[in-house]
């Protein structure tokens, strides 16, 4: 599939000079570095559905919620990309793309274009590069995907602690400090479980794991946060050993 | 019947049209055109493929000059030129000056098929360098060399890398006097844009606009293709000067809409410069004494109900005399000139219709 940005290799990105700045905290990658990440966002088989020509109507802009609390403007993500400004579009992904809520309002594009989508692209690649800016991003969502990944259900009533969401105000701690009464009183049928929402039965957990693993999930961890990956390693290994798939190493 | 010629002045799309149109009426097209050649700007300012359609534009010529050539009814009469005009509608007297010497010629209408000349870059300003720099070039320098499918830099002959069109260049420019929009350079240069990366699939071309007008089809079938693609870079801002530097052109302008001024070396430079009247235009605008825009192109007396009758009875325009015009625009003012022209001379000859008997030959209809 010939698609890709059609005019070659070298920058077509016609100034340096960008207001706000560089934001990343890692080492400033040589521009071949930006550009294999930049190529890696454009030869994405998605990308041609999601940028066909951008005529800077500002509508996604319009409609954006982010834009509003936010310096995030999807028109800029879609332009960065068309323009082929390769330096533009390793700094947006460093921080625009994780301002976006994608919530994908930004599909009313007139040209059909999906900047959202864009920024799933980009959000992927700075995950699966490790981008400093993925590991910020990711950080208070550890204990999340440690929760989804080893237990299969989402938030789990330990999860509620004052520490960790210190807006949810004085109720928290006392929901917290009190977790297996509360549990208790709770009229509907919860196991009195308070690691878990409710009980994953240990196949349906095989399956997670392997899905974990064979998608390449487990290794996308990896790369953004190595204790958590530890972690989560030591919880599955046993199960996917006897499923057939050691993990290795 | 003399008084049932109609004279029209102007060989190009607009007049050809106009006489095709008059003949297959069954009247007596008098076409006179100044050069030595029928075609007008398209075939002398050597246009490669047209805009919209992207028809190879000296074959769809050659189509248009052959539907009068060796009519009876069209009289052509080349190396002409308009001197002088007396009489009113129905009844003019026309002076020619023609290789042989003067002839007089009786029509009952004239249609004006006069048409534009290119802006000319230096004229009033040369921030451009369009007289300094070589590889500063216009819309139809670089369809000269479309046209001949080798688009190379003019300085050294090589093929460029970078090459952008600046447009708006001579329209709506208050300073320069010509506040109007002259309508087809975002389409051409839009399809030469489309034409170079075809022919320079390495090379990347870029289009610096104030807004793309790509009216009608000329969206989906120009604008979006050379963008999607051809991959050409439409970025909004109009560059304000052009420095040498080396052996290319740094151009310096502010990426709007990206909100940051751009400073970037190009191969190539095309002004995409737009329609003043002709001189022709202004010529036989005075000659027959018809009333012009401040502009000076000739003014259309009745607004968008009626096109292309003019100040004076008996005296039609047709094409881009009347301002700046696409090749439908054009073609379908010479279609009504020609009707109305036909109209007006059946009306004040008093004459039946020749088609009220039965036509004389396969030319009617």
């Amino acid at each position: 599939m010939a698609t890709g940005t059609g005019t070659g290799a070298s920058s077509a990105g016609l100034a340096r000079a960008t207001p706000g700045g560089s934001v990343e905290r890692g080492a400033e990658p040589p521009f071949e570095e930006k550009l294999r990440l930049f190529n890696e966002v454009t030869q994405d088989l998605r990308f041609p559905d999601y940028l066909y020509g951008c005529y800077e109507c500002g509508i996604c802009v319009a409609v954006c919620p982010s834009a509003r609390f936010y310096d995030f403007s999807p028109r800029r993500i879609a332009q960065a990309v068309a323009r082929e400004d390769v330096e533009l579009v390793y700094e947006q992904m460093n921080r625009d793309v994780w301002e976006c809520s994608q919530c994908f309002s930004c599909l009313r594009c007139p040209r059909q274009n999906n900047p959202g989508g864009i920024v799933t692209i980009m959000r992927e690649v700075a995950v699966k590069n490790g981008l400093h800016s993925a590991k910020e991003a990711l950080e208070g969502y550890s204990r999340i995907i440690y929760k989804i990944m080893s237990t299969g259900t989402q938030v789990s009533p330990d999860m509620i602690r004052p520490d960790a969401f210190p807006d949810w105000g004085p109720t928290a701690k006392e929901t917290a400090d009190n977790l297996e009464v509360w549990r208790r009183a709770m009229p509907p049928e919860t196991m009195h479980t308070t690691s878990s929402s409710w009980e994953v039965d240990d196949k349906t957990l095989t399956e997670l794991y392997l899905i974990w693993h064979l998608t390449g999930v487990l290794d996308m961890i990896k790369t953004l946060d190595e204790s958590l990956h530890m972690i989560l390693v030591d919880v599955m290994e046993e199960k996917l050993e006897e499923a057939g798939y050691p993990l290795g190493g | 019947m003399p008084g049932e010629n109609i004279l029209i002045i102007g060989g190009g799309p607009a007049g050809l049209e106009a006489a095709r149109g008059v003949a297959d009426l069954g009247y007596k097209a008098i076409l006179v055109e100044k050069r030595d050649r029928l075609g007008g700007t398209p075939d002398s300012a050597n246009y490669a493929a047209l805009t919209h359609g992207m028809r190879d534009a000296s074959e769809v010529m050659a189509e248009i000059v052959a539907a009068v050539s060796g009519n009876p009814l069209v009289d052509i009469r080349l190396n002409a030129t308009v001197t002088e005009s007396s009489g009113a509608a129905g009844d003019f007297r026309v002076t020619l000056q023609e290789n042989g010497g003067p002839a007089t010629v009786e029509a009952g209408a004239i249609i004006v098929a006069t048409g534009f000349d290119h802006f000319d870059p230096g004229r009033a300003t040369q921030a451009y360098g369009y007289y300094e720099y070589d590889d500063v070039i216009t819309l139809t320098d670089a369809e000269a060399m479309l046209k001949e499918k080798k688009f190379v830099k003019p300085s050294n002959g090589q093929a460029p890398d970078r090459v952008c069109f600046i447009q708006c260049v001579g329209s709506r420019d208050r300073q320069l006097g010509n506040e109007y929009c002259s309508k087809v350079c975002c389409g051409i240069a839009s399809k030469q844009a489309i034409e170079i990366r075809q022919l320079l699939p390495q090379c990347k071309v870029f289009i610096f606009y104030i807004d793309m007008r790509m009216y009608g089809y000329w969206e989906n079938e120009i604008y979006w293709p050379a963008q999607e693609k051809y991959k050409v870079q439409y970025i909004r801002g109009v560059i304000s000067e052009i420095v040498k530097k080396g052996d290319r052109l740094m151009i310096r302008g502010e990426d709007t809409t990206m909100n940051r001024p751009m400073e970037v070396a190009m191969d190539i430079v095309i002004l995409s410069v737009g329609m003043e009247p002709s001189k022709g235009t202004k010529e036989i605008a005075r000659i027959l004494g018809l009333a012009q825009n401040k502009y000076g192109f000739i003014d259309p007396a009745h607004g968008s109900l009626d096109t292309v009758s003019t100040s004076v009875e008996g005296v039609f325009v047709a094409g881009a005399a009347a301002g700046p015009k696409d090749l439908d625009d054009t073609m379908g003012m010479a279609g009504a000139a020609a009707m109305k022209a036909a109209a007006l001379v059946r009306r004040k000859s008093k004459a039946p219709s020749p088609l009220s008997s039965p036509p004389v030959g396969e030319r009617v209809g």
